[in-house]
């Protein structure tokens, strides 16, 4: 009874948006996202004060599970982002700072929060529909039969993450194997329903990054002592080993015997009795010239004994997780009956090696139809090893994503830049019909569309940290850094190089100006793809799946913020 | 013993109850919500004691989530909540309304003097003068909710309604539904997702029908099982949320073996494979051999019925508990698919849909047929977000043509607000087909008011009316007396109270009202059917059908004529409402009203509220109601009810008082000026929104707010104890000894 306590009343706020405690969070918020964006952002170090886990990091998706955050309206935010991660994996910080400079530039403008929903809905359908339809110029093609824009792709996943502390040569080593691990997941033979293999990520963390290697098939750690018995294999002919893969305990143990009593006469031994069955069931393997047997959990040592006399290669206790992969990758059924073995749920391995990296040790089971491959990942430090296997995650999803939907996103800003100007563009040439459907005022939709293109450049802003001018040019609409140091009388065409997706480089016809000051709105103009295709440099590509969803879901998020009135906060 | 007692009451304490403190509470509760009412209304956002963050603009949740001390506001959020979960709808009116009725009572109770309430007890503790009154207040609500509320519907409100129906059978069109949802949504979750979301429930609503008569029973489905009918994916935008055609199971598959064509699917609620031992059993083991032949013949047996169901050509087995791994390994090898761990809602969804019951291996049924099956079109694996879940299409065998909604949003909070204002529109689409039977309510009045002093003579419609309809009038009047006592009774005894009532000359003066005397009218009419007929007919629509094959012009003309007492022919009545309505559909109304108003006028019969009865949007049903109480209180000779309609028609108005609140073009004094001047020159109302409500929901809000008026003015003494309120008391028969 004493356990019971009266409820506490619930906090209640009332127009939560314009009190000055969620105006200085979310700056703080923004702040800290803002600084970790692109190739040169800051790097964070997340710790708890009490001598644990030090982590450093500028992943959005590290970054927003560390921070702890009170307030409601940020944990909307933040779990929002998280949520988005959770799917896409890429774009996170995109769209938490998306989200977070249109709640600002939004709440500057101050309207009624429906007719800014209604605006910026109708803004946002216009971003999708370009960017979906065939006449959007700031996204590619993904042409599968060279590996240039894919590896391109994988280059700038790895490239925005500075933690991971690659160079040059080792971000290229890094990209081509994940690539080519990705490529290993992919079915020979394409049926109506494809399934994606799966790259298992092994962690070797005392040696140097360029050792990182991949390996078709699977490795499986084995203790040092167990490797060194091992012996020549039993084999069907040159190429071939029979497997067993059996998914119940063959450790001896009674099964269940319901819930009712169970009377055991005395000298009777259960155990011995299992374990009988065991030894029968071992005859039989060795019989049907198994080479391998694999458990997912123990095996009873006289078992592991006795095939072993046998020269049968035992590896038990290796979890659930490996049971996928190792049934699809040898064709073998998981065996769940110890009374009656079917010929036909035996699987088949190639070969079956050792291998040894650094300290560790593995077993290397090499599949004839390599659908399973074993990433293995080096990086001297721990921390860096961690961050490095979220990248690789990170690229591995986006190339899933781009299968199923071929395209990609000019990387390095230019997205954002050009989406910017075509918005511009098209809400200063905006039908009056369409203002009437939405139920607002010219000059209402002007605004709400300035803070929206706001938004986005500032976002393309954020890529640099460094003390540098960001302009935009006003044919295509793209991202151009110069250096801030430059003398006053020069030209802004003797200062810039190249754009920030690396497509166009400086040409006579182009006109810059300093990003997000006024301009007349003009229409961003496509050139022809030739000259990067003929290009030895990798562009800059994002994912354009996640970008898109990332772009929505930052918009639709803004809206529910901006839309909020009332805050009840239960206090218990 | 008495002493005891005494000391008990002293320990606790105990507190009166004070109307103006009540009228406190209720406000602060009505703030909360304030903002979020009518269509430019904001979101709320709740946090949990999880730290779970949750959009809404649901009034219960807000107000249950603000979980106030005081008894009495638990009290009224307890009422709200009842009503909510009853209608989905209208929890934000509720509290506002039930503040503004406070705030007036107390304003009535202060000014003393005048007051009808006050005058009778002169002496005593004030205490005692105010309970006294509340009580007295509390009886007036509680007569003025039984009766004049009803009459003010049937009289005055009813010509104003517009049926949803587009034709006699019902049916109901598309434009028309969607207006309903899209005005239902406006009020429950933010303004980017309201089109999205009305076009997906009126598209639901679609689809799961197969029949359009099937209407209730498929409500009546997809609100019992809103749960298993629906599910959430987050981190996606909420433009991705569709209707799936077939049922989702929220889990993967345990195996899964792809199959063509009609697939047969089993139901099984335990586990195939039998244990050693079972419950109440024992299990003997004599020897090693023995144990293992007992396993052998067990696993054997396992295999016997997978091969069975192999045979029977089943492919999908569903199972609401989780299987052996040795079943799901001779599934796998005979082509079996295996679902587990069914909840057993979804096992009961599942058999509700296609009328089959779970499947039990025993030896006896091992070797004989199958026929417990369910047919489907596919049975596949679906992967939404990064999750993998059981595809199921059911063809289907019962009134729900199975699908399901994915709601797609950025956050868990925002695709919960849209799955609880879905639930949320199909609870008050079941309300809107609907209908208030008067009848239902007269058999209560009828007792009720036998001593009430008899405000109206109908005797002028006398000469009208023949001879045998006042028998079966007396007849039914007697027969009231018998339902109202809860007699139960025989045809046969019916007759006979027929022939006696129409032998006693009652005096006319006892039906009392005119309203209620329609009402005996055609009660009376469908007794002298029900005489024939053994069956009685249910659907009005039907009835009514009927009742013109037998005595349309009598029937039909009486019923107008009793309900409009005072106007002198019927046939003028019912041309003015059609003229009325034809003005209305030329006014450009994108529904074809003029059909339909036609019906309504047409089908005045027994019902207060027509089934399918809609009014346009933006306070319109509380303005009406305003003006009508107003009217009523004008002419009403009992001061107590007069003062209670006064107030109840003065909190009315602070519904659309809060709805015209921002809008510029249409602010509140204008626009009910425009309506009370069209209500005086008897046109219809101006309306000013697209989108219609329906009138059941508005009316049953009425009462329950009153409900819960009377629920609380009645209570006199709040008295706080220790420990909880124990419902029985068994500990009271010892004490005796």
């Amino acid at each position: 009874m004493s356990r019971i306590e009266a409820k506490k009343p619930s906090l209640c706020t009332s127009e939560p948006l314009t009190k000055e405690v969620v105006s200085y969070s979310l700056s703080v918020l923004s702040g800290i996202l803002k600084s970790c964006y692109g190739p040169t952002g800051r790097l964070k170090q997340l710790h708890n004060g009490m001598g644990g886990y030090v982590r450093t990091t500028s992943q959005s998706s590290v970054l927003l599970g560390g921070l702890s955050i009170t307030h409601p309206v940020l944990k909307v935010l933040t779990a929002s982002v998280q949520n988005h991660i959770s799917r896409f994996s890429d774009c996170g910080l995109f769209t938490a700072i998306l989200c977070c400079s249109l709640v600002e530039n939004f709440q500057k403008i101050n309207f009624a929060a429906c007719t800014v929903t209604k605006i910026s809905r109708h803004l946002l359908s216009l971003c999708i529909d370009y960017l979906k339809s065939e006449a959007c110029v700031c996204r590619i093609a993904v042409d599968f039969d060279s590996i240039k824009t894919l590896l391109s792709l994988v280059h700038s996943v790895l490239a925005s993450k500075p933690a991971c502390m690659l160079n040059k040569t080792e971000t290229n080593h890094i990209s081509t194997l994940v690539l080519k691990a990705f490529l290993l997941t992919i079915p020979h033979t394409v049926e109506t329903n494809v399934v994606l293999g799966r790259c298992v990520i092994v962690p070797v963390k005392d040696k140097r990054v360029m050792d990182s290697t991949v390996f078709p098939g699977l490795l499986i750690e084995v203790p040092a002592f167990q490797l060194a018995r091992t012996f020549p294999i039993k084999r069907i002919s040159s190429s071939t080993i029979k497997m067993a893969l059996f998914c119940i305990s063959m450790s001896g143990d009674i099964s269940n015997t319901g819930e009712g009593t169970v009377i055991v006469h005395h000298g009777i031994s259960l155990e011995v009795a299992v374990l009988d069955q065991l030894l029968s069931l071992g005859k039989q393997l060795v019989n049907d010239q198994v080479g391998l047997v694999v458990c997912q959990k123990v095996i009873h040592p006289s078992l592991k004994v006795y095939l072993k006399e046998h020269h049968v290669i035992t590896i038990d206790r290796i979890g659930v997780s490996m049971m996928e992969p190792l049934s699809q990758m040898t064709g073998s059924q998981p065996i769940a009956s110890l009374h009656s073995l079917s010929p036909t749920y035996y699987g088949s391995l190639k070969d079956l090696r050792t291998e040894s990296f650094g300290s560790k040790h593995f077993l290397h089971l090499i599949p004839s139809d390599t659908l399973v491959c074993s990433l293995i990942l080096c990086n001297r430090n721990e921390m860096a090893w961690d961050e490095l296997k979220v990248a690789c995650q990170t690229a591995e999803h986006v190339l899933q994503l781009t299968i199923k939907q071929p395209l990609a996103l000019l990387g390095g800003g230019c997205t954002e830049t050009h989406l910017a100007s075509y918005i511009r563009h098209k809400s200063f040439t905006l039908p009056t019909s369409a203002l009437k459907a939405i139920d607002c005022s010219w000059t209402q939709y002007q605004l709400v569309a300035d803070a929206f293109c706001h938004s986005l450049e500032c976002v393309a802003r954020c890529l640099e940290h460094d003390d540098c001018e960001i302009l935009t040019d006003t044919v295509y609409g793209h991202f151009w850094s110069v250096q801030s140091e430059f003398p006053s009388d020069c030209n802004w065409s003797d200062l810039v190089l190249k754009c920030g997706c690396g497509i166009y480089s400086k040409q006579q016809n182009l006109n810059w100006r300093v990003l997000q000051s006024q301009c007349t709105p003009f229409t961003p103009q496509s050139c022809s793809n030739e000259s990067f295709v003929n290009s030895t440099d990798h562009l800059v590509l994002d994912c354009f799946t996640a970008k898109c969803s990332g772009l929505q879901v930052a918009v639709e998020t803004a809206n529910l913020i901006l839309d909020l009135s009332y805050i009840v906060e239960d206090q218990n | 013993m008495l002493a005891c007692a005494r000391r008990a009451v002293s320990m606790a304490s105990a507190a009166s109850l004070d109307l103006g403190q009540l009228a406190q509470e209720a406000e602060a509760l009505a703030s909360a919500v304030r903002g979020a009412l009518g269509p430019r209304g904001g979101q709320v956002l709740l946090t949990r004691p999880t730290g779970e963050t949750l959009f809404t603009r649901d009034g219960r949740r807000v107000l249950e989530a603000l979980s106030l001390a005081p008894p009495t506001a638990r009290m009224m959020v307890a009422c709200v909540s009842m009503h909510h979960s009853m209608t989905g709808d209208g929890a934000k009116t509720f509290i506002i309304l039930l503040a503004k009725l406070l705030r007036g009572l107390q304003a009535v109770l202060d000014k003393r003097e005048g007051s009808p309430f006050c005058e009778d007890i002169q002496r005593g503790e004030r205490h005692q003068r105010s309970c006294h009154s509340l009580k007295q207040i509390s009886q007036s609500i509680m007569t003025f909710q039984t009766l004049l509320l009803d009459h003010v519907m049937a009289q005055d409100l009813r010509k104003h309604f517009l049926s949803a129906f587009s034709n006699w059978e019902g049916e109901i069109s598309r434009d028309t539904i969607e207006s309903i949802l899209e005005a239902y949504f406006c009020g429950r979750i933010g303004y980017s997702d309201q089109k999205l979301l009305s076009q997906l429930s009126s598209d639901f609503y679609y689809k799961c029908i197969p029949f359009k008569n099937d209407r209730n029973e498929m409500l009546n489905l997809v609100n019992e099982y809103f749960v298993e009918l629906h599910f959430a994916v987050t981190g996606l935008p909420v433009s991705n949320s569709r209707i799936l055609e077939g049922l989702i199971l929220p889990r993967d598959f345990a195996v899964y073996c792809p199959a063509g064509g009609d697939i047969r699917i089993l139901i099984v609620t335990e586990s195939i494979h039998s244990a050693l031992s079972a419950p109440g059993l024992e299990f003997v083991i004599n020897a090693e051999a023995q144990y293992q032949a007992s396993q052998i013949w067990i696993t054997k047996r396992t295999e016997a019925i997978m091969k069975h169901l192999q045979n029977s050509n089943i492919k999908v087995l569903l199972s609401s508990v989780k299987q052996q791994e040795i079943v799901i390994y001779y599934a796998k090898i005979n082509g079996i698919s295996i679902v587990e761990c069914l909840s057993s809602e979804e096992i009961s969804l599942l058999c509700k849909i296609t009328g089959i019951s779970p499947f039990i291996p025993t030896w006896d049924n091992i070797h004989s047929e199958i026929s417990e099956t369910m047919i489907a079109k596919f049975c596949q694996p679906l992967v939404v977000g990064s999750k993998r879940f059981v595809h199921l299409g059911l063809t289907r065998t019962c009134t729900f043509q199975p699908h399901c909604v994915i709601f797609c949003g950025p956050v868990h909070g925002v695709t919960e607000q849209h799955a609880s204002a879905f639930h949320g529109a199909f609870k008050m689409l079941q309300q809107l087909f609907k209908a208030v039977d008067l009848t239902v309510h007269c058999s209560w009045q009828h007792s009720d008011t036998q001593q009430k002093s008899i405000m109206e003579n109908i005797s002028c419609n006398g000469d009208k009316v023949s001879d045998q309809q006042l028998k079966t009038c007396m007849a039914e009047t007697e027969k009231q007396f018998i339902d109202s006592s809860w007699v139960g009774e025989n045809p046969s005894c019916t007759q006979t109270v027929v022939q006696k009532s129409s032998n006693l000359a009652m005096p006319i003066e006892n039906f009392e009202r005119d309203f209620m005397f329609s009402a005996l009218i055609h009660r009376g009419s469908s007794l002298r059917r029900v005489q024939k007929l053994p069956l009685k007919c249910k659907h009005p629509s039907e009835m009514w059908v009927k009742n013109t094959s037998e005595t349309i012009v009598n029937n039909h003309g009486i019923c107008n004529e009793a309900m409009t007492a005072k106007e002198n022919t019927t046939t003028s009545v019912v041309s003015k409402e059609i003229t009325a309505a034809k003005d209305f559909w030329k006014a450009g109304n994108p529904f074809n009203y003029e059909k339909s108003y036609k019906y309504t006028v047409q089908s005045y019969t027994n019902l207060v509220i027509q089934q399918g009865s809609v009014l346009p949007v933006g306070g319109n049903f509380e303005i009406l109601l305003h003006y009508y109480l107003h009217s009523y209180a004008k002419q009403c000779q009992e001061p107590k009810i007069t003062v209670v309609s006064t107030v109840i028609a003065e909190a009315l108005l602070s519904i659309p008082k809060i709805l015209y609140r921002t809008t510029n073009k249409n602010s509140f004094p204008q626009v009910y000026f425009k309506a009370t001047s069209a209500l005086r020159t008897n046109q219809q109302l101006p309306m000013s929104q697209q989108g219609l409500e329906s009138v059941y929901c508005k009316y049953q809000l009425v009462v329950s707010v009153l409900h819960c008026l009377t629920k609380l003015l009645t209570i006199d003494l709040i008295i706080g104890i220790r420990r909880l309120p124990q419902k029985t008391e068994d500990n009271d028969s010892e004490d005796d000894l």
